[in-house]
């Protein structure tokens, strides 16, 4: 009796094992892909910008699989997430967060022959590369829609943390904006953190309360910031994903978005090709992974020509950095025939004149 | 502080501050049957997704609305099925529902997140939509649930202060063994606390989710069931100074943000602890006699009704 039902025992697991395997053998991915998020990708923000990209990799490499996993958080969690992917066969993975660097940079020391691409942050491996998108001066040209389209040259700025790329982004928008309103002003309020809901559409509040027309913003998701703003008649230009616009049918004037597929593809390409090589890749507006999100409806053709003419002198090379620039306390921060390239992107300490509000 | 600082002030305040009254009052009704629920927060964040969910999927923002309060009724009920006839200890029960209500929130809300809802429709009185100080505002332009928010004081008010049913509830807050000795039953009586609590606590939930920002995300109350808490023991217990507590909360929280706004020569970082530094404040300069105005029995269990 036991020998007979240890050779049944036997026969059904093998049949379970060939169970398995028969989907592997059937059809063997050519890649598999793990990506982590902070946050969720239907935020209509930074993590949706890096799930399109994703998906559009798989469009441009038949045969990727993808692997996600949304909500984890900056620390050491995100590691057990990573092994999970790489357990289940990720040789290409690409936290995604600022503050998944440490953690995927622990992993990556553990298993050498999976690569990371790590966004917005520095550190570099054999097998760790990190990129990020340079929007400083792509918000510029931003400045200008705000500038032509203001009615009562408010515009409004909300930010998550002032960080010095952060400011930089502020900066470029009412360089921009004084570029063709010299009386327009662009108020900053900060809310304390990239993804806090209910304070964005507080601070979304205050700015409209207090006359501001055209809101701004760099946190991760513009959402609730462009819903407020449409609430109540205001105007907005989003950031992050170009596809916040669908929120805001009648105030949306135009926005930046992160187009990283060009630069996954690349990756993904060179990871099945076994020439992965490391690198710190910032790209702007022009240069593959900024773009300049459709106009709304209600923008008329002469605002769209000077914005679609400002955004191609930025792509050209044009910096809008370029001293002399005067910050809002009256000091002058970048002198005549200096100029600030990307590099001292994150160095922002100070406002420039016409923006409302104290960095720290 | 001028005209127009003033009145954004007020606006936000009313903004901010309707969820945390009604959380706040939840609270209140089931800390004065003798049970903390520190986990306040879960309620909140289950009333938020459960709101938004119903909403996404029933395109009818009042059924949210109903759902919400529900779901925060049956969370608080489990809450009391582990304090009351499993007799653990309030406040690790507390805190254990609050884990699971972020978790439970985030596989209800999970599906839905960036669904685009109308969220409640806003109202606003005919004779003062043509004042020109209003107009531009978001005063007096609001959803059902922050015209409720004052009436919905003044009824708890009532049913814990005017009602039999009321002073049942105090009585098991004051000392459980004697309202039992009345004839009372102390675990009925404070299911029934925590049920009503419950469902304030999903209408807090609901109204930022369905209202405020027309969203949900992974924990997005920020806190804010720990400040209901908190203005529970600053309201002395009382459901009308509720009222105070949320307006002086919500209008600190609204009073930086507009300082912002106008730009105030302060960093951000000191305006942004301008709610709490108050709060703190104010429980410093009134603090000594709260301890008094606790229900006596808070937080203690009764075992004496088997």
């Amino acid at each position: 009796m036991e020998k007979r039902s240890g050779l049944v025992m036997g026969l059904l697991v093998l049949a379970f094992c060939v169970a398995l395997a028969a989907p592997l053998a059937a059809d063997a991915p050519k890649l598999i892909i793990g990506a982590i998020y902070v946050g969720s990708v239907n935020d209509y923000g930074y993590n949706r910008s890096f799930h399109d990209a994703l998906l559009t990799v798989q469009k441009n490499i038949p045969g990727v699989k993808l692997l996600e996993a949304e909500n984890v958080p900056e620390s050491a969690e995100a590691e057990r997430v990573m092994e999970g992917m790489i357990q289940q066969g990720a040789k290409l993975i690409f936290p995604t967060s600022f503050g998944h660097q440490e953690p995927a940079f622990n992993v990556a020391k553990r298993h050498p022959d999976v690569y990371f691409e790590h966004a917005g942050g520095w550190m570099m491996a054999a097998n760790f590369g990190n990129y990020f998108g340079n929007t400083q001066a792509a918000w510029y040209p931003m400045g200008v829609a705000a500038g032509k389209m203001t009615k009562t040259n408010k515009l409004g700025f909300v930010i998550g943390v002032p960080i010095g790329f952060a400011v930089g982004n502020v900066n470029a928008f009412e360089l921009g904006a004084r570029s063709v309103n010299p009386a327009a002003v662009t108020t900053v309020v900060v809310t304390g953190g990239w993804s806090d809901k209910a304070k964005e559409a507080a601070a979304a509040n205050a700015l409209l309360d207090q006359g501001c027309d055209v809101l701004a913003m760099h946190v991760d998701s513009p959402a609730t910031i462009v819903r407020t703003a449409e609430a109540r008649g205001a105007m907005s230009i989003g950031f992050q994903s170009i596809e916040a616009r669908a929120l805001a049918p009648k105030g949306w004037i135009t926005g930046l978005g992160f187009t990283w597929a060009p630069y996954f593809t690349e990756v993904a390409k060179s990871v099945i090709a076994g020439t992965f090589k490391p690198s710190s890749t910032h790209l702007g507006l022009g240069e593959g992974m900024v773009t300049v999100a459709p106009f709304g409806a209600n923008v008329p053709a002469d605002v769209r020509q000077v914005v679609t003419a400002s955004a191609d002198k930025i792509a050209k090379g044009f910096n809008p950095f370029t001293g002399p620039i005067v910050d809002n306390t009256g000091v002058t921060q970048i002198k005549a025939g200096e100029s600030w390239g990307g590099d001292k992107m994150g160095d922002f300490k100070w406002y420039v004149e016409g923006v409302v509000g104290k960095v720290q | 502080m001028n005209a127009p600082l003033a009145i954004g002030v007020i606006a936000g305040a009313v903004l901010s501050g309707t969820s945390l009254l009604y959380a706040t009052l939840g609270e209140t009704i089931t800390e004065r049957s003798g049970i903390v629920n520190l986990g306040l927060e879960g309620i909140l964040l289950i009333g938020a997704s459960v709101g938004f969910a119903s909403a996404a999927s029933s395109a009818s923002a009042y059924l949210g609305v109903a759902a919400a309060a529900l779901a925060g009724g049956a969370a608080n009920l489990l809450f009391g099925w582990l304090v009351v006839s499993r007799k653990a200890n309030q406040l690790a029960s507390g805190l254990a529902m609050m884990f699971f209500g972020i978790g439970a929130s985030a596989l209800v809300g999970g599906p839905f997140v960036g669904a685009v809802i109308t969220g409640l429709p806003k109202w606003r009185p005919s004779f003062l939509a043509g004042l020109r100080w209003v107009k531009s505002t978001t005063l007096f332009n609001y959803d059902i649930l922050i015209w409720l928010a004052v009436p919905v004081a003044l009824l708890v008010w009532w049913a814990l202060f005017r009602t039999r049913w009321g002073l049942g509830v105090r009585a098991v807050g004051e000392s459980a063994a004697a309202a039992f000795a009345s004839g009372r039953n102390p675990a009925m009586i404070q299911y029934q606390a925590l049920f009503a609590g419950g469902v304030l606590g999903g209408l807090a939930g609901a109204h930022l989710s369905l209202s405020l920002t027309l969203t949900w995300a992974e924990g997005m109350t920020a806190g804010r069931g720990f400040i209901a808490i908190a203005l529970v023991i600053f309201s002395k217990w009382h459901p009308l100074r509720a009222i105070a507590g949320a307006l002086v909360f919500g209008g600190a929280e609204a009073l930086q943000l507009q300082l912002q706004a106008r730009g105030a020569d302060v960093s951000p970082f000191l305006l942004d602890m301008i709610p709490y530094v108050l709060t703190l404040l104010v429980l410093l300069a009134w603090g000594g006699a709260r301890r008094l105005a606790a229900p006596a029995g808070l937080g203690r269990t009764f075992y004496g009704s088997e």
